[in-house]
């Protein structure tokens, strides 16, 4: 009966701190005074008393609106999703072909070097003739001046702004990420980027963009400075491939997802050789362990009594 | 090889998927009524929007890549 009553005390300090409803607390504690029901009773009402605040004091607090997290993307089923599975080669070139042709006026990519492409996307002489296309600023000379030169297989894939405050003046303010890592720096990435990508949708009924944004459910708020930009055909693929959106969006995934984890390959064949090799090892040591041990768990240990 | 119209395969399997996803998206349409004349632009229909975009996508998606090269 004592601890109801320290109980309901403690609670009443703890709650008044938080909670709105203080005058329907001390209402409550006011008409326990007079109940000297038994310690059952007390408790009960000290319980009801707290859940009663704390139903009050949820009310208060807003309700987060699900457009701020953007829509959940769904699981693709990619190509190199599996324990053993490589990268689509085929779809790496034609996806750097739709970055090419469509991002890279916006977005750089400036952790990737030409020669990062060879053999993955390209041959060394495709790839060379694709960085001889692009100037590229080198110096300073004998005379001490800088100068341009045709790319070469060793120079980062060019920048279509010279900074970050040139690449938001361009774009309203707005500041197209770099794309080397963005599978990696966005949650759930490959699955995220292709459903941004192929998502461009209308608003739902009550939600208007402002001038200059773009509607797309799968950004977080949802509004996004990037304009939907793979349209059917926008790009002639090299190998015939019909251009949808949805294979572009493919393709430049897979391409983004190589830029961002080239080593993936190679990383799953050593994790498979390397798990194997360990299980028989562990297989081996728990064998060797109890063999050595086997000595001590087949003691017999007799108790005599000597008299 | 161009005169081929090509037919976005993710649009044609959002269509198919429309009828499994006939709850919500009713769900939306009765939300887009009862906002219509709301003038305090307040109010909106996003989460019923959500819920049919996440139902479609949940049946497009494993399908989705076997339409792509």
């Amino acid at each position: 009966m004592v601890g109801g009553g320290v109980i309901q005390q403690i609670l009443r300090r703890k709650l008044h701190s938080q909670s709105v409803a203080t005058p329907v607390l001390s209402w409550f504690s006011s008409k326990k005074a007079h109940v000297d029901a038994g310690s059952s009773g007390v408790r009960a009402f000290a319980l009801l008393g707290a859940g009663v605040t704390g139903l009050l004091s949820f009310s208060t607090v807003a309700s987060a609106d699900e457009a701020e997290h953007g829509l959940a993307c769904p699981d693709y089923p990619w190509p190199h999703d599996g324990i053993l599975s490589s990268y689509d080669h085929a779809s790496i070139r034609r996806g750097h072909q739709v970055y090419q042709q469509v991002c890279a006026s916006c977005h750089s990519m400036s952790l990737i070097s030409y020669r990062d492409l060879v053999g993955v996307a390209y041959t060394e002489e495709e790839a060379k003739a694709m960085a001889a296309e692009i100037e590229v600023v080198d110096g300073p000379n004998d005379e001490g001046e800088m100068f341009t030169r045709p790319g070469k297989l060793s120079d980062r894939l060019p920048q279509p702004y010279a900074n970050e405050s040139a690449a938001r003046f361009a774009n309203g303010g707005a500041y197209p990420p770099d794309l080397s890592l963005i599978t990696k720096a966005r949650h759930n990435g490959q699955n995220y980027v292709f459903a941004l990508l192929t998502g461009y949708r209308d608003p739902p009924a009550g939600i208007s963009i402002r001038e200059g944004l773009h509607y797309n459910p799968y950004f977080p708020g949802g509004a996004i400075a990037m304009p939907k930009m793979l349209n059917d055909e926008a790009v002639e693929y090299e190998d015939g491939v019909p251009a949808t959106e949805a294979q572009m969006g493919k393709d430049v995934v897979s391409f983004l997802s190589w830029a961002a984890e080239p080593e993936m390959e190679e990383r799953k064949l050593m994790g498979f050789k390397w798990i194997f090799l360990l299980s028989l090892a562990l297989l081996q040591a728990a064998y060797y362990r109890r063999l050595k041990w086997s000595v001590l768990k087949s003691r017999k240990l007799v108790l005599d009594v000597v008299n | 090889m161009a005169d081929v119209e090509v037919v976005d395969p993710k649009k044609c399997l959002e269509e198919s998927c429309k009828p499994k996803c006939v709850k919500p998206l009713l769900e939306y349409q009765a939300c887009v009524k009862r906002i219509q004349d709301d003038e305090s632009g307040h109010k909106h229909c996003t989460g019923q929007y959500f819920d049919y975009w996440q139902c479609v996508d949940k049946c497009v998606g494993p399908k989705l890549f076997a339409e792509l090269k």
